[in-house]
């Protein structure tokens, strides 16, 4: 592989990061930014748009393209799959079809989630908010574990090829694809803030009391921004999925939750555009971190990894320290609607 | 069936999850934070028992007194280093519950860089290791019994002499209830937040250093805990400090006993799903009573 290649896939793999990542933070901060909800568990709307998407797009390909079989579309996972992808790989649109559905049940199934977290979201104070919300996070793993019919148990399925067509280019489409639903849901988030609803979300979150005066229902309207949000994170997980390929119950709390509560520290709380910004610098920075410190790899007596762990909680504590507003501070956050001191 | 050894292990398991619920609600009454960093202290706990087990002595209850201290520290570590700093710049709550999460993936790393060492330079496993061979027997039962359940009765006593019979616990306990009249009287209010991080730090490292003697321990284990340690410390209501004791030995029943009697019944396949059954307590109890068990049981004062 020549230089050259190599830098153009290192791209598109950064770039596909970056797509998933913004969709997720676009989600989270409707939640804490816009509505003031801290969401501590966003794994949770994240790993069932993933989970839901590896155990039913199988299901769903076989039933719709009429295939009848004995065979498990989750126990025989390989050989199902050798029934569907050669259809799907000779006919792109019925593939780009197949895309679109499984990015519905991603983000049917973020919704759901996001349904069940809101039911103590609405109720509870801002701390035992954040820790039942945290502790939720943790359960689909526990049920993609145990429930094999779900997707597998531990060792995980694959799913439809829905990008099989593009051949030896298939990663470039998916990143292609991806960046082209995260722009779509970047101008919808642009858009929905300055609706009346944004306006009301914004009310909310800067005086609940005032909002309540006018006559806005705060427990709806937090239920909407929880279900708008969860089902962003939906699409984010099944997407991911459909990039990668094959989805196994591994999603953690460190890489869904705390990354993406980095990403917005970085850019800043509460704005877009801060949270296109913070994602961007943290994907670019991982992506070095990852490049470089394979140079170290073989002097110190313990695995590399670890130093990710030391590294991104120092950033996350230094910004919270010094510079709350996020590290860019170039935007500020979407202004109030409510003109009130806390 | 024989409930007899269900019934030691929710023992053990309850008293181990009440002194580390403990440490929660403490933190929770004095620094208003949910401390996530507390699956951490947990977990440095567990690994100061094992790294002493390996190179000073074979008797696992060495390393008690040290992981009191040890993770003390580190509790005064975050206070100092991170919450601190941001209580003077007027961060809000969920700012500092978001350093407490960074703090605890820093921590992550810094115990699996540890775990890392221990391999290469002692050539010993260092995960998923149990120590619990080293234990004694007394009464034919393991000794992690009578000694998890004689901590939690001693730390529990002690924690009540100092906040009701000294004068630092009084400062202590104005210092929750007022913080801006207590330093209005003269007490120190930094210097008393540093104290319930030193005591809660403690107390979570007695627990995690207890902890090898009862399950395999490595360094996730904290990690994995955590949901049951905040979901006891709820469940007996943060307004208490001792509602932490209810809400463990509650989980706990609910947990071992609840699971290996549905178990029997229903079959085996029920205790995949152990890890979730705190989070069901949790919000049956959130639902009856939102501010947990102690709530319904002692009258608000304020």
């Amino acid at each position: 592989m020549s230089a050259l290649d190599q830098l153009i896939l290192f791209t598109a793999d950064l770039l596909a990061l970056l797509a998933v990542y913004l969709i997720i933070n676009i989600g989270l901060n409707l939640q804490e930014g816009i509505t003031g909800i801290p969401n501590f568990g966003i794994l949770f709307a994240v790993a069932g748009g993933a989970y839901f998407t590896g155990g039913l797009s199988t299901r769903l390909a076989l039933s719709l393209l009429g295939i009848r079989t004995d065979l498990s579309p989750i126990f025989n996972n390989v050989s199902v799959l050798a029934l569907i992808n050669p259809i799907l790989i000779s006919q792109p649109l019925l593939a780009i079809a197949f895309l679109v559905l499984f990015l519905i049940v991603g983000g049917v199934a973020g919704a759901a989630m996001g349904l069940i977290s809101s039911a103590p979201a609405v109720r509870l104070r801002e701390d035992y908010l954040a820790i039942t919300l945290l502790a939720f996070g943790e359960i689909l793993n526990v049920i993609g574990i145990g429930y094999k019919p779900l997707i597998g148990g531990p060792p995980g399925v694959s799913v439809p090829d829905v990008l099989g067509w593009a051949g030896q280019y298939r990663f470039y489409a998916g990143t292609f694809v991806l960046l082209l639903v995260a722009i779509a849901i970047f101008a919808y988030a642009g858009y929905l803030i300055r609706t009346p609803l944004g306006r009301t979300l914004r009310a909310i979150r800067d005086n609940e009391v005032v909002a309540r005066s006018l006559g806005k229902d705060i427990t709806r309207y937090r239920t909407v921004a929880i279900l708008i949000g969860s089902t962003l994170c939906g699409i984010a997980g099944s997407l991911w999925v459909m990039y990668s390929g094959a989805v196994t119950p591994t999603y953690a709390r460190f890489d869904w939750t705390f990354l993406p509560w980095l990403m917005i520290l970085l850019g800043g709380i509460g704005s877009n555009r801060g949270a296109l910004v913070g994602t961007f610098i943290f994907v670019a920075l991982d992506k070095l971190i990852l490049y470089y410190k394979y140079a170290f790899a073989g002097i110190l007596p313990f695995n590399i990894i670890w130093l990710n762990y030391l590294l991104l909680g120092l950033i996350t504590i230094l910004i919270l320290i010094y510079r709350p507003e996020g590290i860019v501070r170039t935007w500020q956050r979407e202004p109030s609607v409510v003109q009130a001191k806390r | 069936m024989d409930l007899f050894p269900t019934i030691v292990s929710w023992l053990t398991y309850s008293a181990l999850l009440s002194l580390m619920a403990l440490g929660v609600t403490l933190l929770y009454r004095t620094t208003k934070v949910a401390n996530f960093a507390h699956a951490s202290f947990v977990t440095v706990g567990a690994y100061v028992t094992y790294t002493l087990t390996i190179i000073l002595s074979p008797n696992p209850y060495v390393g008690v007194p040290v992981a009191f201290v040890v993770v003390g520290l580190v509790g005064l570590l975050l206070f100092y280093a991170v919450l601190e700093p941001m209580r003077r710049r007027n961060s809000s709550a969920v700012m500092l519950m978001i350093a407490t999460l960074a703090f605890d993936i820093i921590m992550l790393g810094v115990t699996n860089i540890h775990a890392d060492y221990l391999n290469t330079a002692y050539k010993v496993p260092s995960r998923n290791v149990l120590l619990s061979g080293l234990d004694f027997k007394f009464l034919g039962e393991p000794g992690i019994l009578f000694v998890a359940l004689g901590t939690l009765a001693l730390c529990s006593a002690a924690m009540y002499l100092l906040l009701n019979f000294t004068t630092l616990g009084i400062a202590l306990r104005a210092s929750m209830e007022n913080p801006s009249l207590s330093e209005a009287i003269g007490i120190n209010v930094s210097m008393m937040l540093a104290v319930s991080w030193f005591i809660a730090g403690g107390l979570a490292g007695i627990a995690g250093s207890l902890i090898p003697l009862w399950t395999e321990i490595n360094p996730g284990i904290g990690t994995i805990l955590l949901a049951s340690i905040f979901c006891a410390s709820i469940v007996g209501g943060l307004e208490q400090i001792y509602g932490a004791v209810l809400g463990g030995f509650l989980l706990g029943l609910v947990d071992v006993v609840g699971t290996s009697v549905l178990a029997s019944i229903v079959g085996p396949w029920v205790s995949f799903y152990e890890p979730i059954i705190p989070l069901i307590v949790l919000s049956a109890t959130l639902i009856v009573a939102p501010r947990g068990l102690a709530g319904l049981l002692v009258r608000r004062g304020n």
